[in-house]
């Protein structure tokens, strides 16, 4: 790697030093340094003007970095150095790294973080967008001041791509099933009301309204935003390029939200229009008596519930004995919930009293309509998923396919997959250059040989 | 390794605590709970999974959609509408007065059988474009009220049907005023045709939600009479049809149990109603049918989950040979990072 040097170690700096002239000293420094960064951004610019993708280092020390990062040279140093694939700034001051940091997070718009471990990292770590202390021979202070704490310095690797890599997808997922449920419940109330001319009475019962969040459909999005895996450990390492997916942005673009979204309006629409297509006449029951408010509520309220929690169990792939409690837990507590809210005193049941044993589970047609709604609701989700996993799958989902083909053990493979994704433009320079000779050279031959051997 | 280095960091960084009696790390205790290593189930959509669920599901859906069918088919219904044509023909250009004016209102209709109906035949009123799921209606009854004669006072919730003269109405609010008040006097071949109008109401209302020591008082006493009057010498949970009533309907169009016939309906014969049209729904264009319907285990005459669960069956099994046909058709090599969406346009997203 060429390195770009920026120091005031020259011959006429030290003589001017000796002399003593303070005003003469910063003038002659000042000259240098920014003589300096643009001699180094000649450099660059030349070399990728010449096609020949050379990685350059910068090294300044703390006296140059003064001078750097005046407000009339900032801009140029940053050139500078967002230009070269690595910047080392030694001896530098406390202040000048925390202004180092917010150079480089006002000026390119990325997020930044910082890591240290002694108190002379304060400033950066909370300048940085991302602080990670390390806990150890410097003491506690950094992890004070930091958003994490690790205990080594190499944890940060799995602190990325292990964590990093799962709380991205954890969250995004999160949010999207989120708005999902709330849609799917809230939309079922409003078509109720086109039934209703408007007069604003609800479809179900007042404690089911505002218990639907807090007991039957919460646990699961607790699950899945804090113990989902899309992938193991163990292949997050292996493919580092899962972390590409947060930095792109591919899981949460507008695209995922708006179509869980619809698959919510969708939804809400095939449980209201069966629920009521099938009590129309409201003969539902073998013993002819008639179906009223709550026996309409209470189909819709099952339909609602036992949707959103199969469809939780369809999004996630990653199964413990948590997943399974939450999910099948939640739809079982709405039941045992129906029995013990209708086993209380008509005055605080009011019109759900016993509306389960008595009036919906004799019913078949109750059970049928579940039945019907559940897996009605769900087939488009179901279908899309299929043909995503096996036409169009995203990153993790390919991880997830070599993992079920045994492939992850064959390291060609594994490399092969890893050099064949990898991005001209957000790697780090000198793993691409690496990649594209590889690209180029020898691994052309080992290509031809996997796709002849599968 | 990793935990001397651990260690040992940990003993010089002063931690007043370790001394002699553990010199090991603060490495937390491992479980695999905390270290997200739980044994799991890790499914993915392979199209083995999505042929057969899709075959499962039809193979369950037809089956289930025939025989509903089958049941919704077995069920004999009539219907009558006899709203319009219960009003003499001279009262028909202002039917509001005539239904609000005295006189009598007895009406004479026939209905056909043409299919033979099993016992017990259900008779039922049905009434559209009557929103009793309407919000401010709903709310207006005194649930305490009728319950328990202690609670006769409550009935602020009634407003406006809530007290005549000072005095509390028993039962209050707008539902049991505006009971409905048609007659229905069936006879078949010049013969009564019993109804029996027991146990036409939800055993739990009857039990625990219209107290047997309230009685109605007051009862449509006031200016404008909105439907039924009840003898005030049959406690609540004898009036079934109050019960019945006031069990407020889901949708704008419903029906409600009026009574049951205990004998079979022969093929071809002639059911003779006599029915006394006082109820009024022409001030809101309602229509107002006469009901006679058997069951099935499903119900009424429904054909619509039959329908839907054969349609929705078929549909499963032509998207499982539809999947079959694809996987076959276009075998992609699994895993093939060819496909990803950056290298299929490299340089670009």
């Amino acid at each position: 790697m060429k390195q770009i040097i920026i120091n005031l170690e020259t011959q006429d700096i030290k003589a001017l030093e000796k002399a003593g002239e303070k005003d003469e000293i910063e003038k002659a420094s000042r000259e240098s340094v920014v003589k300096q960064m643009e001699e180094g951004k000649a450099l660059i610019t030349g070399s990728s003007g010449s096609g020949s993708n050379e990685a350059f280092a910068l090294i300044i020390d703390g006296k140059s970095l003064t001078y750097a990062l005046e407000d009339d040279f900032k801009k140029k140093f940053l050139d500078l150095a967002t230009g070269c694939a690595s910047v080392i700034c030694c001896r530098s001051s406390p202040k000048q790294k925390s202004l180092v940091t917010r150079l480089v997070k006002t000026g390119t718009g990325k997020t930044t973080l910082a890591i240290g471990d002694g108190a002379n990292d304060v400033g950066m770590l909370q300048e940085a967008d991302i602080g990670v202390g390390i806990s150890g021979v410097e003491g506690m202070q950094a992890v004070m001041s930091s958003d994490i704490a690790i205990a080594q310095f190499r944890y940060l690797e799995r602190l990325l791509l292990v964590h990093g890599h799962w709380c991205y997808s954890r969250i995004s997922s999160m949010i999207c099933y989120f708005f999902y449920k709330n849609i799917t419940f809230g939309v079922t109330v409003f078509l109720y009301e086109a039934y209703t001319s408007f007069s604003a009475q609800p479809a179900y019962n007042d404690w089911f309204l505002s218990l639907f969040n807090v007991f039957f459909s919460s646990l699961p999005v607790i699950a899945l935003g804090v113990f989902d895996q899309d992938v193991s450990a163990r292949f997050c390492y292996k493919f580092p390029l899962l972390y590409q997916e947060g930095v792109q942005n591919l899981l949460f673009s507008w695209k995922r939200i708006i179509g869980w979204m619809l698959n919510g309006l969708m939804t809400a629409l095939a449980i209201f229009f069966i629920c009521k297509e099938s009590l129309k006449h409201q003969l539902y029951n073998p013993n002819g008596k008639t179906a009223g408010r709550e026996i309409l509520g209470g189909t819709m309220y099952t339909c609602v519930v036992w949707v959103v929690n199969l469809q939780m169990a369809l999004a996630i792939s990653y199964f413990t004995w948590v997943q399974h409690i939450v999910i099948w837990g939640s739809v079982a507590f709405w039941y045992i919930f129906l029995m013990i809210y209708g086993a209380m005193a008509p005055s605080f049941s009011t019109d759900a009293y016993k509306v389960f044993i008595e009036a919906l589970a004799p019913a078949p047609s109750y059970w049928l309509t579940t039945l019907f709604v559940m897996i009605l609701a769900l087939i488009p989700y179901f279908v899309f998923k299929s043909v995503q996993m096996r036409f169009f799958p995203g990153y993790h989902q390919m991880i997830q396919w070599i993992r079920y083909e045994g492939h992850s053990n064959d390291p060609e493979f594994v490399e092969m997959v890893r050099q064949r994704s990898i991005r001209p433009t957000t790697v780090g320079f000198t793993a691409r250059r690496a990649a594209s000779v590889r690209r180029s050279g020898r691994f052309h031959d080992q290509l031809n040989k996997n796709f002849i051997a599968f | 390794m990793s935990t001397n280095t651990a260690s040992s960091s940990a003993a010089t960084a002063g931690s007043g605590d370790s001394s002699g009696a553990r010199k090991n790390s603060k490495r937390p205790k491992y479980s695999k709970f905390t270290q997200q290593e739980l044994p799991a189930c890790k499914p993915i959509l392979t199209p083995g999974w999505v042929i057969s669920t899709f075959l499962i599901v039809s193979v369950i859906f037809i089956p289930l959609g025939v025989i509903s069918l089958f049941a919704s088919q077995d069920v004999v219904e009539i219907v009558d509408r006899y709203d319009n044509d219960c009003i003499p023909t001279p009262a028909r250009t202002n039917k509001v007065a005539y239904i609000q004016g005295g006189g009598d209102k007895a009406c004479n209709r026939t209905l056909r059988v043409t299919k033979r109906m099993k016992q017990p035949v259900y008779v039922y009123y049905q009434l559209e474009n009557f929103y009793q799921n309407h919000r401010r209606y709903v709310k207006s009854r005194s649930d305490s009220q009728l319950r328990s004669p202690k609670y006769e006072n409550q009935i602020s919730a009634c407003k406006p049907e809530d007290d005549v003269g000072g005095q509390p109405i028993v039962p209050c609010g707008l539902i049991a005023w505006s009971l409905f008040n048609d007659t229905y006097t069936l006879s078949r071949n010049n013969t009564r045709l019993a109804v029996n109008k027991k146990g036409i109401a939800w055993k739990s209302d009857k039990e625990h939600k219209f107290g047997n020591k309230v009685f109605p008082k007051n009862f449509q006493k006031g200016n404008l009479i909105g439907g039924a009057t009840l003898d005030p010498n049959i406690s609540l949970s004898e009036q079934e049809d109050l019960i019945v009533w006031m069990r407020t309907a889901a949708l704008p169009t419903f029906r409600k149990l009026y009574g049951k016939i205990e004998t079979d309906l022969e093929i071809g014969d002639t059911i003779d109603v006599l029915l006394q049209n006082n109820y009024n729904t022409y001030s809101f264009s309602g229509k107002k049918k006469l009901v006679l319907s058997t069951t099935s285990w499903l119900g009424g005459k429904n054909d619509f989950l039959g329908i839907a669960y054969l349609t929705v069956g078929g549909i499963c099994f032509f998207l499982a040979l539809a999947f079959t046909i694809m996987y076959l058709v276009k075998p992609r090599r699994l895993g093939d990072p060819s496909y990803l969406s950056w290298n299929r346009n490299p340089g670009g997203r």
